[in-house]
């Protein structure tokens, strides 16, 4: 027995001196929390290193789920330990600003056309789209998924879930002619809940479901591929949800949070995006697709902060939590 | 007496150990979150609509899983110790086979298998409707816990239902039939009620599967609401429902575990036979035996190897929706998870899944040993506590008590899977412990052994299957585990998980197939061999031989 | 048709895996007739009663009970259908039933309802002296008392022919007296045959009508207790059912029914006959065959006192013998004595197969 404890004991400090050892040998460390998917996120920190030797940015990624609790779990023990936040939506930012998390910040001009508060800015954009599988008849607007000729045979995200399908959900429930009456005739036509946009796109894509939402940058990625599925963009637009970057309110934070933040947003930073596949606002950047013409459509954000619980519970009577 | 000072000396520490531990990886994590929690929240979950609805669920779930699972198992296990059985030795490996398929795989590759526009789809045009909702939710569970059912069952056929017992009742006058009804099932209570207890508690706390094919049905549990309102927990309102939630499944599971572990579980450790089983007798193959053999290769076939295949077939293949013929394979599947990132991942999830699955040998023994003295009775519940919370929930409350001191470390996932494994090693190695009169270590000690010695050369060596079989399921589940990791991790202490994640958030489930596949193909390289050479020596045990066949 | 014996055995055989544990194997036993079953562990002897009772199923060969085929190569029907109780060696009690549902178990089996099985087991054990013990579970309870429990629970089956693997064999000495005793009655009360498994000689050759001796899975030889041992068929048969000394010598006739033993220059004359002229055969000798005092002489190498008497291991040019003294003082090791033999069993000349190691059984 006293063999084992020492055995054990002598493995669990070998592992406590492993990891304590490759801690903290940057002197110039920044931690970014970000749902951003891992290909872009890691375009812009690999650029920002290089153009600023000795600084190291510690990543932490993870769907919005993840990264909430992540926040909310760090709030109760001993405080925030990001620098900077960069999240995927508009509305979890608001929430985190909401809980004094987000520093005072004058975010830069560029890039032009952003989303922008007073302490964050829009550094990438996801546009909620409409995807068919191969050879179903694609819809020409949005209304259209109610139509008998998809009955049964639609797949939507989850906004309890998804932030994109929160966004969609905001846009929806406030644009003319649709109204939460537009979620009532999708479920009377059958239409499907699932968990996330890229459930949606592979269960369209395995011909699971004939149609439904989902993020364009991902769907072109698949299509290019070879996954028989075609992506629309209805009328009257596709969805935009921007993500904002800010930088958190730390105790001792990092001297280079707020150059990091401003990086992403510089012509530099919003570069390494587009060329990682991500679609950006600031315009003339190579990307993914982007249709001439698209129709695109935003939500009033800022009307939406703090209302997000009453459309939430407004939707869980049609299609449930 | 320096001996008996040591022994003394090796006795306090055990308890020390296991006190630390209970305090560190039970008590404290679960009251921060009794702490994040509050009265306004309890008021709010209670209220909410639906929650009601998603508790019933959650009960009926776990109810109905565990009554379709054990008895399943544990038919199994009777089956598969009859030596006449053909390819018996193939099926008791292939039997656990589910276990190896990771559970954040297990919902797609069943939809992959047998969903509409599936596998069977494509073949023969048959596909299966009901696997989304309720019915899919509880036959994935049932098919992925009967393993567990089977381990212990097979476990408790070794040590208590011998075939005498059996024999004395034919001899009675008992038909087969009702010597099993009257005679073995009674004996195998003790172990069919650690299974039921487990695969319980497991069904509870399971997340992926209810997510993957209850939520499309609109079928929603306790574990889907928890990540619900996480998802929305920039506002502190729902993080703090989240965390009530998980407790009221604390709740849940201490209703259940309390009887069952202070009641039950010493009534039943009482009920022992002590008589070590002797050789199974091998009876003629009639058409029988080979009916119950193909039955059984027929169930892994449908419950294992399809939707394994339907994995394999989903990470060769160019692009999800694309037919798995040979124009569409693809190596870059492989190619894309095989990166630098991954590598590094791959040993750190590695070292986790090793660390956690020895410490948690060490720790299940002590308190597996410790919890049959009259105040250790309430340590299985303790240890089991913690293996309820839902990963999410549980990696909050590791991060709320330890992330200052551990923040971005292995060690602070280290203390998760501790605290979250804990049961998983505990439990498996009491039910075998079970097995020993004292009698045995009387003859160790008498025979001048002090009792470091005795546990070396007698227990040690007779526990080795339940051990060895305890250290398996953790450090599986260890390596398989995404949730608490992908919460815990930062780019000094990524894991498996964080690939994962990754690859499933570009929106193609091609690269997680082939991460599945690799750590499918990783586990048997492992844990074959392994299983080899406890067969191996079992030719000198031959009463352990099931519990090691069965690993 | 009480003619028909209890138990038949024609050309058994059982294998377990590659290796037969019981060989061609010819056995009856008579209606009320109690037949002890003696051999060494590992000699087959449990194998043999769970083929009998329909545990294992024989490869070859078949069993009939009470004039009926219950077993043949072609099919084997199930032990319950056979009209047998057993008792098991490790006495095999369930550990979650206790005592009188125990004993009511073969009764419940047998179709009786719940509370007049347990009047019955109550009525059995009353009769055991057990019923003090029925609401006790298997944990609680002495080896003795879990042994006679097992016995209760066999009689429970009022079977034609009960079947008793070892009974004693976790017995104490006086326990072991008194069990074979309550066997010795029942037996008598029920006129039930009874195959009695055991490798203890004393307790078959007191016990048993006839004695079976069985060895690697054969029979070696059947008969009384008093045949099996004055006239073994073989030295290992002899070995089985006491000590025995085995030794060559040169036997010839000397007048009319009696024989001349030479051993080294020294020779004896006993009663019996032989054929042809001296020459050297294998000679077996009981301890209490011999005497001391006698025409031969003899290192004591070993003494062993038993109470009633002193069994001596004497070297001899022949080998070494086990000499018994009943009344004399005990002498020392080393010590010379004189002694003589006063009656030998000569095994068959083909049978002879010299066992040096064997000859001695202190037993």
């Amino acid at each position: 027995m006293i063999k084992a404890l020492s055995v054990a004991t002598l493995l669990l400090t070998t592992v406590l001196v492993g990891c304590s050892s490759d801690a903290g040998s940057h002197s110039k460390v920044l931690t970014l929390y970000t749902c951003a998917n891992d290909a872009v996120e890691q375009a812009v920190v690999k650029a920002y290193e290089q153009g600023h030797s000795g600084s190291k940015v510690d990543v932490y990624r993870a769907p919005t789920g993840q990264l909430n609790a992540r926040v909310a779990a760090d709030v109760r023990g001993g405080g925030i330990r990001a620098d900077v936040i960069w999240a995927c939506d508009p509305l979890t930012m608001h929430g985190y600003d909401a809980q004094g998390l987000i520093r005072a910040w004058t975010p830069p001009a560029t890039p032009s056309a952003a989303y922008r508060t007073a302490n964050s800015v829009g550094v990438d954009v996801l546009y909620l789209v409409a995807v068919v599988h191969k050879g179903v008849t694609p819809p020409a607007s949005w209304a259209d998924l109610a139509q008998p000729q998809y009955r049964g045979g639609v797949a939507v995200p989850s906004p309890s879930f998804a932030a994109s399908a929160l966004g969609a959900l905001a846009y929806f429930a406030a644009a003319p002619g649709y109204g939460m009456s537009y979620y009532e005739q999708l479920k009377a036509n059958g239409a499907t809940q699932v968990n996330s946009p890229d459930n949606v796109l592979t269960g369209v894509a395995q011909g699971t479901y004939r149609a439904g939402f989902t993020l364009a940058n991902s769907a072109y990625a698949a299509q290019r591929k070879g996954s028989p599925i075609e992506v629309i963009w209805p009328t009257p637009g596709a969805i935009a949800i921007p993500a904002p970057i800010g930088v958190t309110a730390k105790k001792h934070p990092s001297p280079q949070a707020a150059d990091f933040a401003a990086f992403t947003a510089s012509p530099a930073g919003q570069a390494a995006i587009a060329h990682a596949g991500a679609y950006v606002p600031t315009p003339g950047l190579p990307g993914p697709p982007l249709p001439a013409g698209s129709p695109i459509v935003a939500p009033d954000w800022t009307a939406m902060f703090g209302d997000s619980a009453t459309l939430l519970a407004r939707y869980a009577k049609v299609f449930g939590s | 007496m320096p001996g008996r000072a040591r022994a003394l000396g090796a006795e306090r520490l055990a308890i020390g150990v296991v006190l630390l531990a209970v305090a560190a990886l039970v008590v404290v994590p679960i009251a921060r979150l009794a702490k994040a929690s509050t009265d306004a929240s309890v008021g709010r979950v209670l209220r909410s609509p639906g929650i009601s609805t998603a508790a019933w669920h959650t009960v009926l779930v776990a109810v109905v899983v565990t009554a379709v699972a054990v008895p399943l198992g544990a038919a199994m296990a009777l089956l598969l110790r009859r030596p006449e059985l053909p390819a018996r030795r193939t099926l008791r490996v292939a039997v656990v086979l589910p276990l190896v398929v990771p559970q954040f795989v297990l919902g797609y590759s069943w939809t992959e298998a047998y969903a509409r526009a599936g596998f069977t789809d494509s073949v023969l045009g048959i596909h299966w409707d009901g696997l989304i909702g309720p019915v899919g939710v509880i036959v994935v569970l049932a098919v992925n816990a009967v393993p567990v059912g089977y381990l212990l069952a097979t476990a408790g056929l070794v040590t208590r239902a011998q075939p005498e017992l059996e024999r004395a009742a034919r001899a009675s006058g008992a038909t087969a039939w009702t010597a099993l009804r009257t005679v073995t099932l009674p004996v195998l209570r003790p172990a069919l009620a650690a299974a039921g207890v487990l695969t319980f508690v497991a069904t509870l706390e399971s997340f992926a599967v209810p997510q993957v094919l209850g939520t499309p049905a609109g079928f929603s549990t306790l574990t889907t609401r928890i990540y619900a309102d996480l998802s929305l927990g920039s506002d502190p309102a729902s993080f703090t429902d989240a965390v009530t939630l998980a407790l009221g499944l604390v709740l849940i599971a201490a209703l259940v575990l309390v009887p069952a572990d202070v009641v039950l579980a010493p009534r039943l450790r009482a009920e022992r036979s002590g008589q070590p089983a002797g050789p199974a007798q091998r009876q003629r193959r009639t058409w029988r035996s080979y009916a119950a053999a193909a039955t059984l290769g027929g169930y892994v076939l449908l419950v294992a190897l399809l939707p394994l295949l339907a994995l394999v077939a989903a990470s060769i293949t160019r692009a999800v929706g694309l037919p798995p013929t040979s124009g569409n394979w693809t190596l870059a599947n492989f190619r894309a998870v095989l990166n630098g990132t991954t590598t590094g991942a791959l040993r750190h999830s590695l070292e986790l899944a090793v660390a956690a699955a020895t410490l948690l040998v060490v720790l299940g023994a002590l308190s597996a040993v410790l919890e049959r003295r009259r105040s250790g009775r309430l340590l299985a519940t303790a240890a089991t506590l913690t293996f309820v919370i839902p990963g999410s929930t549980l990696a909050v409350a590791v991060l709320i008590a330890y992330g200052r001191w551990f923040d971005g470390t292995l060690t602070l996932i280290l203390v998760a899977y501790l605290a979250k494994l804990w049961a998983l090693a505990h439990r498996p190695i009491s039910g075998a412990l079970d097995r020993f009169p004292t009698a045995e270590w009387q003859a160790a000690r008498a025979s001048g052994a002090a009792p470091p010695t005795a546990v070396r050369t007698i227990w040690l060596p007779a526990l080795a299957p339940a051990l060895l079989g305890a250290w398996v399921l953790t450090f599986v589940t260890a390596l398989h585990e995404v949730t608490m990791s992908s919460l815990l991790y930062s780019t000094r202490s990524q894991t498996l998980a964080v690939v994962v994640l990754n690859s499933q958030e570009l929106g193609d489930v091609g690269p997680t197939a082939a991460l599945s596949v690799l750590l499918t193909a990783l586990l048997l390289a492992a844990v074959l061999p392994a299983w080899a050479v406890a067969h191996a020596c079992n030719r000198w045990r031959a009463p352990r031989q099931e519990v090691a066949g069965a690993l | 048709m009480p003619s028909e014996p209890a138990l038949r055995c024609r050309g058994l055989r059982v294998d377990y895996g590659d290796v037969p544990a019981v060989c061609d194997l010819d056995l009856d036993v008579g209606p009320g007739e109690i037949v002890a079953l003696l051999g060494p562990s590992g000699s087959g002897k449990s194998t043999l009663l769970h083929a009998v009772a329909g545990l294992v199923a024989p490869s070859a060969g078949e069993i009939w009970l009470a004039g009926r085929r219950v077993a043949a190569a072609s099919a084997s029907e199930p032990p319950e259908r056979r009209d047998i109780g057993t008792v098991f060696q490790n006495f095999a009690l369930w550990p979650h039933l206790d005592v009188l549902d125990t004993v009511a178990y073969p009764m419940r089996r047998a179709g009786r309802s719940r509370p007049r099985a347990r009047a019955d087991a109550t009525a059995i054990l009353d009769l055991l002296g057990l019923g003090q013990l029925a609401h006790r579970r298997p944990a609680e309870l002495s080896g003795g008392e879990q042994q006679r429990v097992g016995l209760a629970r066999a009689l429970a089956r009022n079977a034609g022919l009960y079947l008793l693997d070892e009974p004693t064999a976790h017995l104490d000495a006086h326990l072991r007296a008194a069990f074979l005793g309550e066997v010795r009655a029942r037996q008598r009360d029920s006129g039930a045959a009874v195959l009695y498994a055991t490798h203890d000689a004393t307790e078959a050759l007191a016990l048993a009508d006839r004695v079976a001796l069985l060895d690697g899975g054969r029979l070696l030889q059947v008969g009384t207790p008093s045949q099996v041992y004055d006239e073994p068929v073989s030295a290992a048969a002899a070995a089985l059912t006491g000590p025995v000394s085995v030794l060559s010598a040169r036997v010839g006739p000397a007048g009319d029914a009696l024989l001349a033993v030479e051993i080294g220059d020294a020779s004896d004359t006993v009663a019996g006959r032989a054929s042809g002229p001296p020459h050297t055969r294998q000679v077996l000798l009981r301890p209490e065959w011999t005497s001391v005092g006698g025409p031969f002489q003899g290192r004591v190498e070993a003494a062993w006192f038993r109470g009633s008497h002193v069994d001596y291991e004497v070297r001899s040019p022949a080998g070494r013998i086990l000499v018994r003294e009943t009344d004399a003082p005990r002498r020392a090791a080393g010590e010379t004595i004189p002694w003589g033999i006063r009656r030998i069993w000569l095994l068959p000349d083909e049978a002879a197969e010299p066992q040096p190691s064997a000859a001695v059984a202190p037993g």
